[in-house]
């Protein structure tokens, strides 16, 4: 089979090279992410207290739901950027800045009407108990009140990497996160407003950088600008929008039950205090997490452009690469989390209960860390390929298809240990199927060659 | 001759539109793309021809062909990284169509030529439709296969290339608004269609056809 020479970069540069210059922006830009919800979780742990972690955690679904409508919006949003840019359609790509703008205030106020609506009941079917709903309570109005300023901030941003401007995107996430970080401490040790005043400072973070993002867009010499007349909203785009956008919402939609079950079973085979434990072991997984989507991110155009090219030497070498990484990234957390779970608990808490839960808790979480690396990047390699229902298969296979038996069948013989336990099962039989689909896909291709 | 132009041909499936785009091209000594344009942008990014093959005209975006035709990775982080999706591919292709605008006159055929090079001023844009009874005997024809087979098939290609042309392009697929010329095939016939275009084409420009 003849091998087409390329002109382009990513056909032809040293893979390493090309893998660090595309994977550490989006690294950095996702360790920002994952950091911020660290240090959220620290100052609340540590500064109001045990069962206000457990508050946060109950909290934890419906953030990811709000996230869920952020990116229903805001990929459609972006693709379609990308798509009218690429043909310099500049009216059309305006009118979809100003539809998604709308769009994203008009989904954020929705949400926030029916949940504070309903706020109550919510919070006690996502495992809220007596003790640990006023904290949700506090923390849920203030972030629902600012749900709209959320969803614009991370859809413009969105947007500023469709316009090629992810360099910005990546300050702005940046900045998000040293506001909070200034104003968090002086919300709840200052002013003691409590966890509260958590939420509260990350409102003011990310309204901060919505201001920013607003003065960027409203530069008249660029080509893509707010102005009048984009702000209508238009059949066509918000259709198209909504269909490119379904299907990462139903992934994001998928997590949040997933967290859902998991604070339910918590609460009814242990309580509140196993469910602030949750709240820590969930906010340091998912630094780990974040750092190999962040790979993951930078190893498609890569392995996409030369697997669409038919060099084969390079795709498997792009692939070994971010496994590697990966693999190196899971393994630190689970060094740290096997071998110093106290250090790490008590980073959030000096409640010795609190701790004494958490303790066993990351040690079983992290449990299969070192494979998850290898999991995470050949789901994201087939999707990376153009081959996007073994990407959705493999990732459904991590999240839902072994872990939902395993929430609902393992407690009833392990009590509350048994939630832990379904966490490290889902990773290890996903990694199998990981590597059965991997295989083949390679044995299919060695036959075609 | 000097100036370059372009003649874009939208087309229902069996309506002729290639046979009369091919002989357009022909009485007026110009180059023709339809399919080959797939070669050629195989060829000009170094993707294999059976990506561009895949996507050719066909409908990526129902709301849940949206769920397999994911791009980017499904987190909040909206980042349309992989280059064998379907808007890349379409970038790559509309490059091609504009590079070859730039160097020759030239026809093509579908694939939002129209919308792509809506920018150029000397286009013209036409849709080929035929009644549904030629439709069918002309594919029937072409295909090998019995009438109703045949009247599937239409069916399913017109909704394939009115789902990409509206989407990809900002316009909708066969509406009158969409072209400067829209023509009945059947009416004049596949030879009468290609004189009354051509005069078209020679009045508005100031070509001769040999």
């Amino acid at each position: 089979m003849e091998q087409n020479r390329s002109p382009i970069a990513l056909g032809t540069e040293s893979v390493w090279r090309l893998l660090l210059q595309y994977a550490i922006p989006s690294v950095i830009a996702m360790t920002a992410s994952s950091l911020y919800n660290i240090i959220d979780s620290i100052f609340i742990g540590q500064g109001v207290g045990p069962l206000a972690i457990s508050g946060l955690a109950i909290t934890f679904p419906l953030m990811n739901l709000s996230a869920a409508f952020g990116t229903l919006v805001g990929v459609g949003g972006a693709t379609l950027m990308s798509l009218r840019l690429g043909q310099k359609d500049y009216s059309s790509a305006n009118q979809i800045l100003g539809n998604s703008f709308v769009l994203n205030i008009l989904f954020g106020l929705i949400y926030t009407v029916i949940v504070l609506l309903f706020l109550n009941p919510i919070l006690y079917f996502f495992g809220a108990s007596s003790e640990t709903i006023p904290y949700a309570r506090e923390y849920m109005v203030v972030i629902s009140l600012g749900n709209f300023i959320t969803h614009l901030y991370f859809g413009q941003n969105a947007m500023l990497r469709a316009t090629g401007d992810p360099k910005k995107s990546m300050y702005l996430t940046i900045g998000s996160v040293i506001i909070n970080i200034i104003f968090a401490p002086l919300f709840i040790y200052g002013f003691k407003w409590g966890i509260r005043g958590a939420a509260l400072a990350t409102i003011i973070a990310q309204a901060s950088m919505l201001i920013v993002q607003i003065k960027i867009f409203s530069n008249k010499k660029s080509f893509i600008h707010l102005q009048k007349g984009i702000f209508k909203l238009k059949r066509k785009i918000v259709v198209d929008s909504l269909s490119i956008g379904m299907a990462p919402f139903l992934m994001n939609a998928v997590s949040c039950v997933i967290v859902i079950l998991i604070n339910q079973g918590l609460i009814r085979y242990g309580g509140d205090f196993h469910v602030g434990a949750y709240g820590i072991i969930n906010r340091f997984a998912f630094l780990f997490v974040m750092i190999i989507m962040g790979l993951n991110q930078g190893m498609q155009p890569i392995a996409g452009y030369n697997y669409g090219a038919k060099q084969t030497d390079r795709v498997n070498k792009v692939l070994k690469y971010t496994v590697l990484l990966a693999t190196g990234v899971g393994t630190l957390g689970f060094l740290i989390s096997e071998f110093f779970p106290h250090a790490v608990a008590s980073i959030f808490t000096t409640d010795q209960t609190l701790i004494k839960l958490a303790v066993p808790g990351l040690q079983i979480v992290f449990l299969f860390y070192p494979i998850i690396g290898f999991q995470m990047v050949t789901s994201n390699f087939f999707q990376s390929i153009g081959q996007p229902k073994k990407a959705i298969f493999m990732s459904l296979s991590r999240q839902l298809i072994f872990l939902l038996p395993g929430l609902l069948i393992l407690p009833q013989y392990f009590g509350v240990n048994g939630i832990w336990y379904s966490l490290p099962v889902a990773d290890l039989l996903s990694s199998i199927i990981a590597v059965y689909m991997l295989t083949t896909q390679y044995r299919k291709s060695t036959i075609k060659l | 001759m000097d100036q370059k132009y372009i003649i874009n041909i939208g087309r229902q499936l069996g309506s002729g539109g290639r046979q009369i785009g091919e002989k357009l091209a022909s009485k007026l000594g110009i180059s023709f793309y339809d399919k080959e344009l797939i070669q050629i942008a195989s060829q000009e990014s170094g993707l294999g021809k059976e990506f561009f093959e895949k996507f050719d005209e066909s409908n990526s975006h129902s709301i849940f062909g949206g769920l397999f035709g994911l791009r980017g990775t499904f987190t909040d982080e909206i980042y349309s990284n992989s280059y064998l999706n379907n808007e890349t591919l379409f970038r790559i292709q509309s490059d091609v169509i504009r590079k070859l605008a730039e160097q020759e006159s030239c026809i093509f055929v579908g694939r939002c030529a129209d919308y792509v090079l809506k920018d150029y001023p000397r286009c013209l844009n036409v849709f080929i439709t035929a009644n549904i009874d030629d439709r069918i005997k002309r594919v029937a024809e072409k295909e090998h296969m019995p009438e109703n087979k045949a009247k599937d098939l239409i069916e399913k290609t017109d909704k394939k290339r009115s789902g990409y042309y509206n989407y990809y392009s900002n316009k909708v697929w066969g509406a009158a608004e969409s072209y400067h010329l829209c023509i009945n095939s059947s009416l004049l016939g596949i030879e009468g269609t290609v004189t009354f275009i051509l005069q078209l084409v020679e009045k508005k420009f100031s070509v001769s056809a040999k």
